[in-house]
């Protein structure tokens, strides 16, 4: 699939732009502070009603106005289709072929993209909270019904805590309600642990190849997911239902000095080996960096597989980081392929074949304008 | 912007209703001006005669002007049947429906323990006690279909359990206001779970 057309009305730094883009490659270049990465990332959040660098959608509106527009033609295999996404203090508004959604989990996923910018370090690097982001939001993509599920597994959550909190301190809980909320709990959190092996699975499959692609076959990737003890892909839903309850009744005292709720994929975590080692502790600035390009352009593929067509790339600052070999590796691979937006502060950075066949656009103070 | 006080205060009323803000509230303001002294009159009285002369039934909790309310006193009725609801309004939608012919319990709310609801604090040990007076078969749990809505089904069908009363919940087909494609791929896929007796 691919975007055509983009149009932001008081979007960041944009009062209103409009641009149409070519289905191959397109190359934003500006100095810095210019929106090279608003344009990126008004098209991510064109496609997933949420932005990757923050979770405050008010930033996303362009000062001293009440609400902010992104408009798009994408291009699909079953046809060309608007969608459109609006943004004010109150909340955000999804349109699809000009028809209102009433939910946003319904919305996301009309239009897929893969995003790597700077921050997306923080997958190998960062907190297990950021390697669940990652998960939640790739889930989510390809997955509404992962979406719902996660919705209500934080609401049934904070129920759950509740009634934990309530009770801090006792040494037991014989409650019906308690009782009911936990098996609730149980059956949404396996649902979203199976998943989660699903998609490790998957992205195992695909990412390795590519990590040894960009780094000449010098390394290996391994990814493993990390979530309850004795819990393993394989198993079906009520082997798993039944580990998890007899984990929890073992750590039920703790959860009522506690108050909360301490077995569940709100815990799991993500680790990546290369060569064997784990990148987290032992990786070189470049080998993290490489992890965690591989793990999204594995998710392009995975996409490709469960969606049926190729998503978007959109690659903010990360060319200059590569070095040579890796730059020219990944571009040649994308080539065609794959609707790919770059931004750059340098055209002299980038892959002299890629630019010949880009749609080159400069990016100055609010304003986008083609190259010919 | 400065307002005279009388308008001040209209506007200060209308947005203590649900969904009114101070744009909205000031457009109806301005149109209460507009109108007719009697229809305003009229107007006032019925919100004052709705508070004043309206009360909870106290056999079912559903709003009513006579106790107890027209539904528990209707003898035709099928009194074996009671269909637990949790507001007012969902009532009065399946009376619209005119298929049911059995009697209510209305909860006037769900179990919600982050927000400090329990079961006492909505009609709960009401209905209990109706079920031990009365000549109850059958409890046609319709709470909405929300992660408290269907806490509570569970929560009452398992209390009323032993009892031997049958419990029934009412199949919720499509989410309210969803989307047909977005249910069908929820819908299906609990489908395949295989949906759990209560
Ligand atoms: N809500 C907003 N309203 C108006 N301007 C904004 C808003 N948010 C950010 N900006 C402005 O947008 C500009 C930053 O744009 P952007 O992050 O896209 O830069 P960039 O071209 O990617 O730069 P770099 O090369 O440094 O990454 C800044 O000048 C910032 O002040
Ligand atoms: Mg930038
Ligand atoms: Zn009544």
């Amino acid at each position: 699939m691919h975007i055509d057309r983009l149009k932001l009305t008081n979007y960041r730094n944009y009062e209103a732009l409009e641009l149409n883009f070519s289905p191959t490659m397109n190359v934003l270049i500006g100095e810095n502070a210019q929106g090279k990465t608003n344009v990126m990332e008004a098209i991510y959040v064109l496609a997933m009603a949420k932005s990757h660098r923050t979770s405050n959608d008010r930033e996303l509106i362009r000062w001293e106005q009440e609400c902010g527009k992104i408009e798009g033609d994408v291009q699909r295999k079953f046809g060309y289709m608007p969608i459109e996404l609006t943004i004010s203090k109150k909340g955000k508004k999804a349109k699809v072929n000009h028809l209102e959604q009433n939910r946003l989990s319904m919305y996301v996923g009309q239009m897929n993209v893969v995003m790597f910018a700077p921050e997306d370090l923080n997958i190998v690097k960062g907190s297990p909270q950021l390697r669940r982001r990652f998960l939640d939001m790739e889930i989510g993509q390809i997955s509404r019904v992962y979406l719902h599920d996660l919705v209500n597994f934080q609401k049934i959550l904070k129920q759950r805590n509740a009634l934990l909190k309530a009770n801090r301190g006792k040494l037991d809980l014989q409650d019906v309600m308690f009782d009911i909320y936990t098996e609730q709990y149980i059956q949404v959190a396996v649902q979203i642990i199976l998943k989660r092996f699903y998609f490790m699975e998957l992205l195992q499959k695909w990412a390795n190849p590519i990590h040894q692609g960009i780094s000449r076959g010098l390394e290996t990737l391994e990814v493993s997911y990390g979530t309850l003890k004795d819990l393993h892909s394989g198993q079906t839903a009520e082997e798993m239902e039944t580990i998890f309850a007899d984990q929890l009744k073992s750590v039920r005292r703790r959860e009522l000095e506690r108050g909360l709720t301490l077995v569940g994929p709100h815990r799991d975590d993500l680790q990546f080996f290369v060569n064997g080692y784990d990148i987290q502790t032992y990786g070189s600035q470049g080998q993290q960096r490489t992890t965690a390009l591989s793990l999204k352009l594995a998710e392009i593929e995975l996409v490709k597989q469960e969606v049926g067509e190729t998503p978007i790339l959109l690659l903010d600052d990360v060319l200059s980081e590569l070095d040579d070999y890796r730059q020219s590796h990944l571009l040649s691979t994308m080539q065609g392929q794959v609707q790919t937006f770059v931004t750059t502060t340098n055209i002299a950075g980038i892959d002299h074949n890629t630019i010949q066949e880009a749609a080159i656009f400069e990016v100055h103070d609010g304003s986008v304008l083609p190259r010919d | 912007m400065h307002y005279p006080e009388p308008i001040s205060k209209l506007m200060d009323s209308f947005m203590k209703l649900p969904g009114i803000g101070p744009k909205t509230a000031g457009r109806l303001a301005f149109f209460v001006l507009s109108m007719k002294e009697d229809t305003v009159l009229d107007f006032a009285k019925a919100l004052v005669d709705a508070k004043r002369n309206l009360q909870f039934c106290s056999v079912c909790g559903h709003i009513t002007d006579i106790d107890p309310c027209y539904i528990c006193q209707d003898q035709s009725r099928d009194r074996t049947t009671i269909c637990v609801v949790q507001d007012p309004k969902d009532v009065i939608a399946m009376e619209k429906m005119r298929d049911y012919r059995g009697l209510y319990h209305v909860l006037q709310g769900a179990i919600s323990p982050m927000d400090g609801i329990g079961p006492e604090d909505i009609n709960v040990p009401s209905l209990l006690t109706r079920l031990q007076e009365d000549e109850v078969e059958e409890l046609i749990l319709a709470t909405n279909p929300t992660i408290e809505g269907e806490a509570t089904a569970m929560y009452i069908s398992r209390l009323v359990r032993p009892s031997g009363i049958t419990t029934t919940r009412i199949a919720h087909g499509l989410p309210v206001g969803g989307d047909l494609e977005y249910a069908d791929e929820v819908t299906l896929s609990r489908a395949l779970e295989g949906r759990r007796e209560l």
